[in-house]
């Protein structure tokens, strides 16, 4: 007879390396990788992963292939290119992402832009993106900003030019919250919310 | 005479809704700004009027955009009873009169990134390689930058970036101990020295510098210090007693101009 927990402990210790050495260019791996390295109960595997996780407060994310265009539903044989990734089960608070190299201006850059190509459901054309980014971030770190957000996979640019949520969005963002905070919001009494200049854009921190 | 009129305009009727179905497309306008049912009817109305291969391939693409329009229409009502549908120009409103500390907040709060480890992989090697390849050369870059003409790089001997200051004469250990061999010499007949005699130097910025040496010296066991009154005198050990984590008390001593005039 199999021992069990030695058996699941190997497995688990192989999915954990799968999921956290990045491979290739996208971090994580596919369920078919998953499924030849750990067998055909790897998700039971990644269970058993998940669950060692929470005390470090990280889990096991399944992304979903993304659907083949703004019509059709997604097949069901999807599962096969489904993807997973280790990622952070709580939230960063500012200082732990500037402690990243994440500035407020990215951070804010970066909601504006997802929640614009989210209300636009999935697709909004570069312009429009550059001047919403412009309008937080000052004009000309709105193009670098767009270049590294198309380039880390916040977001991608189809064959028309326009510009869609990515993979890393579908893999690290809670949708629903973020439109639902922006929803809800209002803007505070005495906010400057008018454009930086450049050179105060142009600053590094 | 009258049927050709009435193919150009039925032409240029169906390229207009082809244009405006590949606008939607683009997210330019609301899918639902086009009437389906008019833009059938459009169809339909000059559909007798096919006679050529472009005709036929004209008509083909105008019943394909407005499907296209239908399915966008589809998919938006799929979007709107969703969770995330807010409308666009109240996301744009919101964006204008939030800060960005409030958009950053918002963006953390929804956001678990993801765990990785980098490394060194063969497509990571391929992408270097192409972008070492790509990259302009040293003179190609520095025209960019329009720094005027190059000037070629020159020699400099140590003494000379000594002067500009660029490395230092001496390494600083070395400074501590020629400092502390003085210090030894200078204590000989009393075994003491008067501390702002000791550390005056031939111009203020030599007397700073000699006063960090001597606190190197005092914290890491190289000399004692003594308060008598008023009076600082400095005692050198016979053998240093270098501990690195450095001496447990601290005695901060200000050094002015006016001090040092003082102390004369």
């Amino acid at each position: 007879m199999k021992n069990e927990p030695a058996y699941y402990n190997e497995k688990v210790k192989r999915a954990a390396h799968m999921l956290f050495f990045k491979r290739g260019r996208i971090p994580g791996a596919r369920s078919w990788e998953l499924k030849t390295g750990l067998g055909k109960g790897y998700t039971k595997v990644l269970e058993h992963l998940d669950e060692g996780l929470k005390d470090l407060d990280l889990e096991v994310k399944k992304v979903e292939p993304q659907t083949l265009s703004d019509y059709k539903q997604r097949p069901e044989d999807g599962e096969e290119e489904s993807r997973y990734f280790v990622r952070l089960k709580g939230t960063l608070a500012p200082k732990e992402a500037r402690l990243c190299g994440w500035r407020i201006d990215n951070l804010a850059a970066l909601a504006a832009a997802l929640a614009i190509v989210v209300s636009k459901q999935g697709k909004s054309e570069r312009k429009e993106l550059e001047t919403v980014i412009g309008n937080k971030a000052g004009r000309w770190r709105a193009l670098t900003l767009m270049d590294t957000f198309l380039r880390s996979g916040y977001l991608e640019e189809d064959e028309e030019g326009l510009v869609k949520l990515g993979w890393r969005t579908r893999a690290e963002l809670d949708l629903p919250s973020l439109m639902m905070l922006l929803a809800e919001s209002k803007a505070p009494f005495a906010e400057s919310s008018e454009p930086l200049d450049e050179d105060q854009a142009s600053m590094e921190g | 005479m009258m049927e050709k009129v009435r193919r150009f305009s039925g032409r240029r009727e169906l390229e207009e809704l082809i244009q405006t179905c590949i606008s939607i497309e683009n997210r330019r306008f609301n899918p639902f700004l086009l009437d389906i049912s008019d833009a059938l009817s459009i169809i339909r109305r000059h559909s007798n009027q096919l006679r050529t291969l472009e005709d036929h391939l004209l008509d083909m693409r105008a019943i394909t955009s407005v499907a296209r329009v239908v399915g966008l229409q589809s998919a938006n009502l799929r979007f709107q009873s969703s969770a995330l549908y807010v409308d666009p120009s109240m996301v744009k409103q919101k964006l204008d009169s939030l800060s960005r500390e409030q958009l950053a907040e918002f963006l953390l709060l929804s956001w678990h990134p993801i765990v990785e480890l980098e490394q060194l992989t063969l497509a990571s090697t391929k992408e270097a390689k192409e972008f070492w390849e790509k990259m302009l050369s040293f003179f190609e870059r520095r025209k960019r930058l329009r720094l005027g003409p190059f000037v070629g790089p020159g020699s400099a001997d140590l003494g000379e970036l000594a002067r500009m200051r660029v490395v230092e004469e001496k390494a600083y250990t070395r400074k501590m101990q020629d400092l502390w061999k003085e210090l030894t010499n200078s204590a000989e007949k009393d075994d003491e020295v008067d501390y702002w005699d000791f550390i005056r130097g031939s111009d203020f910025a030599h007397t700073i510098a000699r006063a960090q040496l001597v606190s190197f010296l005092v914290s890491y066991g190289y000399a004692n210090l003594l308060r008598k009154g008023n009076s600082i005198f400095l005692v050198p050990k016979a053998k240093p007693d270098p501990h690195p984590e450095g001496s447990p008390l601290s005695f901060p001593i200000p050094i002015t101009k006016e001090a040092l005039v003082r102390a004369k």
